[in-house]
């Protein structure tokens, strides 16, 4: 029981920040799909702009992680 | 490297200014800035006034304008020649050139409306001819000599051809005849004929199918099929005839003059921008005075053309800059060698202010570190190091191609070397085929050492850019800014060693101490920030935990090339498994390539930089030709 646990509590570690980083990366992606069709230079800061919220599901996966080998 | 710049004040009599002016245009190394004069406190009497052009000056570009304009037109409507250039000079003859640009103007414009006509004529002839050229065919079933009139129709398909037949035999009582066929062009046309007393049921009826009658000139409606199609034939080729005329006149014409229009557009152009340059300019009774910036290296050179130009009469002086002045003072970056091509990276960014830091050097030398950390894959950093050779050796110096390929080859270097010290070759396949051992250690199976490197990183990093922002601070002459960041760095360096005795427990790393120590820091800084003290030590802190992605995505890699390998042995057949791999390691190198720069670059902009650059510096751009 306390392993379905863990790896539920991991699942759940996870999982969450993933579902917040594609909420976030759609709305962002779409803005800067606008904003390219106007400015197509913005192309590297549009880039830049999608990945900062993957900055969530990368710390929900090293906490997963740490979860799973019981840090 | 933020190039230095000089506060430049050029002075000359009046009568030198369009001179002085064409002189600094044509060496492209000056920004006049106006509002520098403007800044400066002077009484009312004192104050030099903005250069008003007299009568004769504005007279002279009103014609220029003018005649810009309408060359501009003039050249748009001409024909294209290749190679020709002229050398004319355009100021003694311009009169004569106004004059023919009229005339030539005039004549092109009514040749272009000619030609326009006609050419629609030929479109319209092109495609009657066609229809009844594909219908004369069907008259040669008609019986002679009747008293039969024809109908040329188009039909959208067969289907419509086939209620047709039927609604005209129901409308005229079996008294018509239609046939069809094909034009040239895939069209469906068809034929109809019948006696002339039932024609106009006959319209009617097709009027209420929208079914279109073919055109024919009005003149030629009267003549049979046959005679009609050589008419069309012979008024095709005379509209064809006049066309190619129009054309021969236009081109003659463009062969020319367009040389001698293109020359004078470009004299003109040239001396408007004189003109419009007329407005950075403050004048006083006799004197002219311009003021600007201009690269400090470059002043020397500039100083001893105007010296030579105008014998000592046009004096260049450069200007102490006023503190007020530093965040106005354009930017110019100019970055050696090595370090060139990561400016494709630094112009994602808004230019950094004058007293700011160039942020180029900085991604030039961390940026390939980090993207190393992440990737750090021998095999994949040999093959990123083969595609970065092509890319540099394939294209010229400078092309976006061949800087990207120099970046990603010093990128691909440190991916080979962390790829050694990780032990891995595309992931385990070195470690499994040919005993690869790990360097330092492996981080596909030792998470928490990978961890601990990964923020150590981040520590480094980001302490060296709050060290980087009380430079910055100090520079400017902020010393309160500057202690209240080094007072922030030290409470963080104590919070960062305090986390260190935690989890390492050591006899010089006592927690508590250290956590007592930024206990007392801490109301030192909400005295002197506020309660957005904490925050900004939060937020930094997040900053540097933000820095575990390096293991995150780097883990993630690693991963994904075990699997590739796994899946390749699992086929048990060499080619197939050689296949497979490859296609999962070429997908995996591709998201190797795109994942690290990304994240680094992330690091960089909103982690790194985020401490001591200070951006939304004003580009130096400088008055050229």
């Amino acid at each position: 029981m306390e392993k379905v646990l863990i790896a539920f509590a991991a699942a759940l570690a996870i999982g969450l920040p993933a579902i917040a980083t594609a909420w976030a990366q759609s709305r962002i992606g779409a803005a800067g799909a606008g904003t390219l069709a106007e400015k197509p230079e913005l192309t590297g800061a549009i880039i830049i702009l999608v990945a900062i919220p993957e900055t969530m599901v990368i710390l929900g996966f090293v906490v997963a992680a740490m979860i799973l080998l019981m840090i | 490297m933020i190039i230095r710049m000089s506060k430049i004040e050029i002075i000359g009599p009046k009568e030198k200014l369009l001179e002085t002016l064409d002189l600094i245009h044509n060496r492209g190394v000056f920004q006049p800035d106006p509002q520098l004069l403007e800044r400066i406190e002077l009484t009312e009497g004192q104050r030099p006034q903005a250069l008003v052009l007299d009568e004769d000056e504005l007279r002279e570009r009103t014609f220029f304008s003018d005649l810009h304009a309408r060359l501009s037109v003039l050249i748009e409507l001409l024909p294209k020649t290749t190679g020709q250039t002229s050398q004319l000079q355009p100021l003694p003859v311009m009169d004569a050139l106004n004059e023919l640009a009229n005339q030539h103007l005039a004549a092109v414009r009514e040749r272009t409306e000619q030609l326009a006509e006609h050419r629609q004529e030929v479109e319209t002839l092109q495609r009657d001819l066609s229809f009844w050229k594909a219908l004369e065919p069907l008259t040669h079933d008609l019986p002679t000599g009747s008293n039969l009139e024809l109908f040329g129709i188009a039909i959208r398909d067969a289907q419509q051809l086939e209620v047709l037949e039927n609604l005209l035999h129901e409308r005229t009582l079996g008294r018509c005849h239609v046939s069809s066929t094909l034009t040239a062009d895939g069209a469906l046309v068809g034929l109809i004929a019948t006696t002339g007393e039932i024609s106009s049921q006959l319209r009617e009826a097709l009027t209420s199918e929208h079914v279109p009658e073919l055109s024919v000139p009005e003149d030629l409606a009267n003549l049979p099929i046959p005679q009609r199609v050589t008419a069309l034939s012979e008024r095709l080729a005379t509209s064809l005839a006049r066309c190619r005329t129009i054309e021969l006149q236009t081109q003659e014409m463009s062969h020319r003059w367009l040389p001698i229009y293109q020359r004078a557009l470009a004299w003109l152009e040239e001396r408007l921008d004189l003109y419009r340059a007329t407005a950075t300019v403050f004048t006083t009774q006799l004197c002219f005075i311009i003021q600007g910036w201009m690269a400090k290296t470059e002043v020397p050179e500039l100083k001893s053309l105007l010296t030579q130009a105008f014998d000592g009469c046009v004096v260049l002086e450069q200007q102490a800059i006023f503190e007020e002045e530093i965040d106005q003072i354009p930017v110019k970056l100019c970055n050696p060698g090595y370090f060139a091509p990561f400016e494709i990276f630094s112009r994602l960014l808004p230019l950094p202010k004058y007293s700011s830091y160039d942020p180029t050097p900085f991604i030039g030398l961390f940026f390939p570190v980090l993207f190393g950390m992440i990737l750090g894959d021998l095999g994949y950093g040999l093959v990123l190091l083969v595609i970065a050779v092509v890319f540099t050796k394939r294209f010229p110096a400078h092309h976006l191609a061949s800087d990207l390929g120099k970046v990603l080859g010093v990128a691909a270097l440190y991916a080979c070397l962390f790829g050694l010290l990780y032990g891995e070759l595309f992931g385990d396949l070195g470690k499994v085929n040919f005993g690869l051992e790990p360097l330092w250690f492996d981080r596909g199976t030792e998470l928490v050492p990978m961890i601990v490197f990964s923020l150590t990183v981040g520590v480094v990093h980001i302490l060296l850019g709050s060290l980087l922002g009380v430079w910055s601070h100090l520079r400017r002459h902020q010393p309160r800014e500057a202690l209240i960041k080094l007072v922030m760095l030290l409470a963080i360096l104590l919070l960062v060693l305090a986390a260190v005795g935690w989890f390492y427990p050591h006899p010089w790393l006592a927690t508590r101490p250290l956590l007592l120590s930024v206990a007392i820091l801490l109301p030192i800084l909400i005295a002197a920030e506020g309660l957005l003290a904490p925050l900004e030590m939060l937020k930094t802190l997040g900053n540097i935990i933000s820095y575990v992605r390096i293991m995150a995505i780097g883990l993630c890699s690693v991963l994904l090339a075990m699997v590739a390998n796994q899946l390749g042995g699992m086929t048990g057949d060499i080619l197939v498994g050689t296949l497979v791999a490859g296609v999962l390691h070429g997908f995996n190198l591709l998201l190797g390539v795109f994942a690290p720069t990304v994240h680094s670059l992330r690091l960089h902009y909103v982690e790194f930089f985020s401490k001591f650059l200070d951006l939304g510096g004003r580009r130096f751009e400088p008055w050229h030709k």
